[in-house]
């Protein structure tokens, strides 16, 4: 029987580092920081004024402590706030750019559309288009051209600021503005770049749309912004996923990232989360400090949002929704893996305001050797939320020495509405193990049986071509834990 | 051929089995034995759960068993059936088995292997839908018993332990259990099988009947267990 309780090395397979030319800040945050990223990237007056109110609040704030984890305190001024490889336009990409890229798997036909040649072959649909971010700066977007006959904007945020800039003007921080907690906050002063996506009234996107973020930088701090728009009638699936080299240092990342809805739209977002978790030891890895919230502002909306979180360090991450319209419905779907020593505190807010609104959680907590994982969430269903639902489901399974919380808060202001509650925790048990091996699985395979199972609720959830890869991250990740 | 010699079987240095030599060969075996004597833990023993430490040998179709591990043990054609099986959400009956015999390397098409799972189901009298079903969640004593048997029916190992696959089910049930192991059997197969109950020792071709006392193993032909159900276990004292 190999060691349960030995983490034996660490299999993280994107834990490489592209050297390429590159243009970054001095480490320091400063008000003069801030208007020398606004300038660079030629932003517009109203976009510095949101940042420099944004970096004054940040002064009279601190971090937050209340969340289950625990890290080394963050040097603010040993972080450079831009990073950005060197490159004239976007058919001057340097090869290593590209390599990367390819190096993590992203689809060939998309590497294709990023070099330029788009699709020759007629014959082949894209499924997916991908807007490719590199530290700071957004490398290359695909299929804009295809996405725009049908008035789709799926673009970087930098590009959006200049080409939309009342559309961005009119969401930007409506759906969290820059005080609402400190790590919001410091992104609103010093957010880089992200994803803009605007869905035009009654338009189905007919393909997912895909962020791909790689920090490459060390000591740069990532804090991309997301605004994705759904207008009246429209529906998008989204998805994002996440790497990072495996330096001895943390890095920081600090996203922010809005969701609205309008009447009768629908936004799936899906996320798979799969920052360098620093090694058997704790040294390095990412700190996820991540603000997610979609708002349901149209009646019978609806905002769903999965995730598969297996990478970074420490994980600080609740993506929520703001049910406001009438009939609206907020879905959230976890899977949140924890091994060796990272720490995640994850979970959602359900905050019912509209009428007959529904909200469904699901999430299923896995922790391995001295790891911690903990559950936060929040339904809050106001007095004008009458007839409204919800139904919360949160799993886990342990193994070794591992910690897992479950700290949810439900709180009701109406007779009318009905919360559910169901919470299970469990260790994977030997027995278990034993009885799947006595068939002939070894003993990887079995403790994928039993994760994979306990996962497939969440799972199903996902967009077929990420479900495939949320498996395969999910099984490369018990290798490392099992041993 | 499973033989044992001088196996010997601890939980936490405390000894549940001393000292235990048998052998077996093609054919049906009974295992029977007061409570607590370790017959089930023979048989987890002999599938290498960690629970137990053991000593002494067992060989196997000329293989040391004893140094291999629980999966290999399976895939060299051991298999045992567990008593109260445990229950993994999210993973189906069927899925289970494809993945098994996946590992074993099994040539079968996958659209053979889903005929076959069925067929073993109708035979059973299980529901239709089970190979959707999750494994063990939700079953009931009985249905858990006749997976226990699909699995083997599947896996088609060469030497199988039973342990109490008559406990629980109706005389149906039991009418189907004892023709499932009698098919199997002829196979050339080595099916050992822990039960008290006549009304399956009684319909199969029994080959040897062995009782684990506590401090002597007694050895005889089916006779020697009906004695043992007419006057009790203090015969072989």
């Amino acid at each position: 029987m190999t060691d349960l309780n030995s983490i034996q090395e660490n299999k993280y397979t994107a834990g490489f580092e592209t050297i390429t030319d590159s243009e970054s800040f001095e480490p320091g945050l400063s008000e003069d920081i801030v208007k020398k990223l606004s300038a660079i990237k030629n932003e517009p007056e109203w976009v510095t004024e949101f940042r420099l109110k944004a970096f004054a609040h940040l002064q009279t704030i601190k971090e937050p402590t209340w969340a289950h984890v625990n890290y080394a305190p963050i040097d603010y001024q040993a972080l450079s706030y831009y990073s950005a490889p060197k490159f004239r336009n976007k058919e001057d990409i340097p090869q290593e750019i590209l390599d990367t890229f390819e190096k993590l798997g992203v689809p060939l036909h998309e590497r294709d559309a990023l070099l330029g040649i788009e699709n020759k072959n007629e014959n082949i649909i894209p499924t997916v288009a991908v807007d490719a971010v590199f530290d700071s700066v957004s490398i290359a977007t695909t299929f804009q051209e295809e996405l725009k006959k049908q008035g789709i904007i799926f673009c970087s945020i930098s590009e959006a600021i200049q080409e939309h800039s009342e559309l961005v003007k009119e969401y930007l921080g409506s759906v969290i503005p820059a005080k609402d907690n400190y790590f919001a906050c410091l992104n609103s002063a010093v957010f880089t770049d992200g994803t803009f996506c605007y869905i035009p009234k009654g338009v189905k996107c007919p393909m997912e749309l895909n962020t791909y973020f790689r920090i490459n930088a060390r000591n740069t701090g990532q804090f991309e912004r997301t605004l994705i728009i759904a207008d009246a009638d429209s529906y998008v699936s989204y998805l994002e996923g996440c790497t990072a080299p495996a330096y001895d240092e943390n890095t920081l990342h600090a996203a922010v990232v809005e969701l609205v809805t309008h009447d009768r739209a629908e936004i799936k977002y899906s996320t798979v989360q799969n920052w360098y978790p620093g090694d058997e030891n704790g040294v390095g890895g990412v700190l996820n400090f991540v603000t997610k919230r979609g708002l349901c502002k149209g009646e019978s909306s609806k905002i769903s949002w999965t995730q598969v979180e297996t990478g970074s360090a420490v994980t600080w991450k609740y993506p929520s929704c703001i049910l406001r319209g009438d009939n609206s419905v907020g879905e959230f779907y976890s899977v949140a893996v924890t091994k060796g020593k990272q720490q995640a505190d994850t979970g959602t807010k359900m905050l019912h305001v509209g009428k007959n609104t529904k909200s469904t959680i699901v999430s299923k907590g896995i922790s391995f050797g001295d790891s911690s994982n903990t559950y936060r969430g929040q339904v809050r269903i106001g007095k004008t939320a009458t007839n409204s639902r919800n139904y919360t489901q949160c799993d886990s399974l342990m193994l070794d020495n591992s910690k897992a919380l479950t700290l949810p808060v439900v709180s009701q202001y109406n007779n009318s509405s009905i919360v559910e509650h169901e919470a299970s925790a469990g260790k994977l048990s030997e027995e278990a193990l034993f009885y799947l091996q006595s068939r002939g699985l070894d003993e990887e395979n079995a403790v994928n049986c039993v994760v994979n199972g306990f996962c497939k609720d969440v799972f199903q959830k996902l967009p077929l071509e990420f479900a495939a890869e949320a498996n395969k991250l999910l099984s490369v990740t018990l290798e490392g834990a099992v041993g | 051929m499973l033989v044992t010699q001088e196996f010997t079987v601890k939980v936490n240095d405390e000894i549940i089995l001393d000292n235990i030599n048998l052998e077996f060969g093609p054919g049906i075996h009974i295992i029977m034995g007061p409570n607590g004597v370790g017959k089930s833990t023979f048989a987890h023993a002999l599938m290498g759960n960690p629970k137990y430490q053991t000593d002494g040998a067992v060989e196997f179709h000329g293989k040391d068993l004893l140094a291999m591990e629980t999966w290999e043990r399976s895939r060299a054609g051991m298999f045992m059936s567990f008593q109260n099986p445990t229950p993994i959400s999210g993973l189906s009956n069927f899925q289970f088995v494809k993945q098994c015999l996946d590992a074993n390397n099994s040539k079968i098409s996958l659209a053979e292997k889903l005929n076959d799972f069925r067929n073993h189901t109708y035979n059973l009298r299980l529901t239709e839908d089970w190979d959707k079903k999750q494994l063990n969640v939700e079953a009931s004593g009985g249905e858990k018993k006749k997976n226990e048997l699909i699995q083997m029916l599947m896996l088609n190992p060469k030497c199988v332990i039973l342990d109490e696959p008559d406990s629980g089910l109706d005389v149906d049930a039991l009418q189907t259990l004892t023709k499932t192991i009698e098919d199997f059997a002829k196979e050339d197969k080595i099916v050992i099988i822990i039960s008290h109950y006549e009304n399956l020792i009684k319909n199969l071709n029994v080959d040897s009947v062995t009782i684990l006392g506590k401090d002597k193993t007694v050895r005889g032909d089916v006779e020697l267990a009906y004695s043992v159900l007419e006057e009790g276990f203090s015969i072989i004292e």
